[in-house]
């Protein structure tokens, strides 16, 4: 079935982007055989430090972070200030199909980034732009990050708060990297568009945008005027049987029973609590509910004395439906991990193993990832392939616009 | 970005959605919403399940509006075609003939057992792009569990139990949270399926697994755990390893979420709107080593300054400084949000009874998604359907007589 053309092959685009939302939709256009170009400041991308300056990321000697976001992409660093830097970006401008910009809007216009310049420079490009909150509204030039945008104003992390607790907790990058999947839909139906009609245009979406699609049904009973009641915490569940619970090696188990009355007596069993089975306080679903708290109390000192490994094996001789709360050291070695294809081998000696975007296609194989481009790995060989002399680069090197 | 009137991108784009609940239904939402005709095919009398979830889950908000409806269903035509009954079979078969796009998300052995593997749809229909959902693969030990979001997408990646304070229980999760983000993974799928297919002239399969969109979700974590990184522990917002990137509560009893990522840059901002100007010339706060390495006295600094105001007096009092931080908000509040409608967040719709929907996070300059209005019952278009495929009425009275059509 696999074709040795990747789907994306000779697209070229370019990410004029920093972080991670929008050049991870460049990542996975580049997953399929698109020749990606990042164009970084003479800084670099702050996501290549974003593993020491952010303490919510985990700490390694490998930047993987920065590989992930990176992998299969070739960098130029282009002082976008200085005049003839900008002049040098029309020129790859020119042979782009695709271009990708996050900064806010007033960057934008300082740089002459916005759509209607770089169209008048190639009308066949497909502009794709990331925003935390829009492209315009009173909040359209503030800086939009994953935790505010995606999930703190769109609602997301009061939700998933415990009644009385403190809000939700974000994972690094959760809603950039679902945002990236977003952009990349975007950009294909602008391609399909292009082949259509021949023109290039505007694509985009937002952060807020996304956190909102994905709470999309408590937004949508908002809108009808319907609201969520508070999680209640798992020491006072609404129902005992639908609880999470700690195991003796601090892991957790979330039993997911909906058959209550059948699975009512082999719960107990697998519990070693047969004294309750007959417990007038718990004898139906009705009880139970009543007594949930009283219950859970009882459940919680049982899966308390014994290791999440024994509850599997306990609960799932007894039929009972539980779902696993894996912790993320376990996914990498989760062989279902391997088999739908989220962890893949790289070609990265430091970093083997690596997540892969999560499309699959009959006709082709995603591309192993490479290594991400040093700051400025590629300048010459991109400038010299977008037409420019060795003497036109080397003056560009004197003034410092390229590096 | 256009008010232009050029014709939907997917206009003429026929497509089956044969998916129950709402990863792989929402996914032909956003086909819809620019411009695809989607036939929903589903089983006579209930329908899918999802139709009910806004009575029966109680994971739900309680209306008496079917508002997930609007989400999941909306613009769509729907059959009642009971796929058991083998007198529906050549009515499916007819249907696969002529379409462009296929969202299957039944189990595999159900596909099987159906007959609605890529395989059996490619001897009809070589140009079908076959879109497959699947909680966990379509290999491996789990590939026949039913996969929902909260066990596949956030259970089983590592969200939940990464989205914990320190000693805490595990994170929740919002109903379809993971779902939805996932729709717009297989719309890019088949996207990259119909693009090849112009180059091409040949269909294919193409899919994914919610496991797989959760584990994406959760690259960063994921990809330090595969290279043996230090996993970290959220600290709960009273001990904060950071007191610059972390939650304040305020005076009205919300949450304000600093995010001072480039803390170097904006420190001496910070203090003098904090009114704490003396900070910014304290030696224990000057480096931003410092300052992380006294994280839980700063905090203690700062905590009481933020409790003395309102949301609303943050609000106004950061916004002009480019101090990064976002309000924990309320969805009740969301939905009121002037910025979300600039962001193109929320659109009306034609329906009395839901009348403004969620729209998928997709903006095109070259066109807007469809209005919606009232979506359709189970069977509404059945004979309409079969209709269009040729059936007389005499075979569309035998057809609803063996309860093949409902």
């Amino acid at each position: 079935m696999v074709e040795s053309a990747l789907p994306l092959s000779g697209l070229r685009v370019l990410d004029i982007s920093s972080f991670i939302a929008a050049p991870a939709a460049a990542v996975v256009l580049g997953d399929w055989g698109a020749d990606v170009v990042k164009v970084e400041g003479p800084d670099g991308d702050p996501n290549r430090r974003i593993m020491h300056d952010s303490s919510n990321y985990p700490k390694s000697d490998t930047n993987y972070p920065w590989q992930m976001d990176s992998r299969n992409k070739r960098s130029i660093v282009l002082d976008l200030k200085k005049a003839d830097a900008r002049a040098a970006l029309d020129r790859l401008i020119e042979k782009s199909d695709v271009l990708i910009c996050n900064f806010p809007p007033p960057v934008r216009d300082k740089l002459r980034l916005a759509y209607d310049d770089v169209k008048k420079v190639n009308p066949r490009l497909i502009y794709a732009s990331l925003t935390g909150y829009g492209e315009t509204g009173p909040d359209r030039d503030r800086p939009g990050f994953d935790a505010t945008a995606y999930f703190a104003r769109s609602g997301l992390l009061d939700a998933q708060r415990y009644e009385g607790g403190p809000p939700g907790v974000p994972g690094p990058a959760q809603g950039d990297r679902a945002t990236a999947m977003t952009l990349v839909s975007a950009i294909l139906l602008a391609l399909m568009h292009r082949t259509k009609t021949g023109e290039g245009s505007w694509v985009g979406t937002s952060l807020l945008g996304n956190g909102l699609w994905s709470c999309g049904v408590i937004a949508q009973a908002a809108l009808v005027g319907a609201y969520l009641p508070p999680r209640p915490p798992p020491d006072r569940p609404r129902s005992a049987l639908g609880n999470i619970y700690r195991t003796s090696d601090d892991r957790w188990l979330q039993l997911t029973i909906v058959r209550t009355d059948k699975l009512w007596a082999p719960l107990c069993e697998a519990l070693e609590l047969p004294q309750i089975v007959t417990d007038p306080r718990f004898s139906t679903e009705a009880d139970r509910r009543r007594n949930s708290a009283a219950l859970a109390a009882l459940m919680s000192e049982a899966f308390a004395k014994k290791p999440y490994a024994h509850w599997l094996k306990a609960l799932a001789a007894k039929e009972v439906t539980f779902g696993v709360i894996s912790r993320p050291q376990d996914v990498p070695d989760d062989e279902q991990a391997e088999a739908c294809g989220a962890i893949v081998k790289t070609a990265i000696p430091e970093m083997p193993r690596t997540l892969a975007n999560p499309m699959r296609v009959s006709f082709a194989e995603q591309r192993v990832a490479h290594p991400a481009p040093e700051l400025g790995q590629h300048s010459e060989e991109i400038l010299r392939e977008a037409g420019m002399s060795a003497e036109e680069v080397a003056a560009l090197k004197r003034s410092g616009a390229i590096r | 970005m256009s008010d232009s009137e050029e014709p939907l991108p997917l206009e003429g784009l026929k497509v089956l959605d044969v998916s129950t609940f709402i990863a792989a239904p929402a996914a032909a939402v956003a086909l819809a919403d620019y411009g695809a005709d989607v036939i929903k095919i589903e089983a006579p009398g209930e329908g899918d399940p999802h139709r009910h979830n806004y009575k029966r889950a109680p994971t739900y908000p309680r209306s008496e509006n079917n508002f997930p409806l609007q989400l999941d269903g909306r613009l769509k035509r729907s059959i009642a075609l009971d796929l058991k009954n083998e007198q529906a079979r050549p009515v499916l078969e007819k249907l696969v003939k002529r379409s462009d796009v296929m969202i299957v998300n039944f189990p595999p052995p159900a596909r099987e057992r159906l007959r609605l593997r890529w395989q059996d749809m490619e001897a009809l229909n070589p140009r079908l792009v076959y879109c497959s959902l699947t909680g966990y693969g379509e290999s491996g030990p789990d590939r026949d569990r039913p996969g929902f979001d909260v066990t596949a997408y956030f259970g089983r990646s590592g969200i939940l139990d990464s989205a914990r304070y320190e000693g805490g229980p595990p994170g929740l999760s919002m109903p379809a949270q993971g779902d939805r983000a996932t729709a717009m993974t297989l719309v890019a799928a088949i996207l990259l399926g119909l693009r090849r297919r112009d180059r091409t002239g040949k269909g294919g399969w193409v899919g994914s697994s919610l496991y797989a969109n959760g584990a994406w979700a959760n690259g960063t974590t994921l990809a330090g755990a595969a290279i043996g990184a230090k996993l970290v522990t959220r600290e709960p917002p009273d001990r904060p390893r950071n007191a610059l990137t972390n939650l304040y509560r305020t005076k009205d009893d919300r949450w304000l979420q600093l995010l001072m990522v480039r803390d170097d840059r904006l420190f001496e901002t910070f203090c003098k709107v904090m009114g704490l100007p003396q900070l910014v010339t304290d030696p224990r706060y000057t480096d931003r080593e410092e300052r992380k390495r006294r994280a839980r006295e700063l905090h203690a600094v700062i905590a009481p300054v933020f409790a003395s105001r309102t949301y609303a007096e943050w609000a106004t009092i950061l916004a002009p400084t480019g101090i990064p931080f976002g309000v924990i908000e309320r969805v009740a509040d969301v939905v009121q949000d002037e910025q979300a409608d600039h962001a193109g967040i929320f659109a009306e719709t034609d329906n009395p009874a839901v009348p403004r929907t969620v729209n998928n996070p997709i903006r095109l300059g070259f066109a807007r998604p469809r209005k919606s209005g009232v979506p359709a019952g189970v069977g509404q278009h059945s004979e309409e359907i079969l209709r269009e495929l040729g059936h007389s009425e005499a075979d569309i009275a035998t057809l609803k007589k063996s309860g093949a059509v409902g």
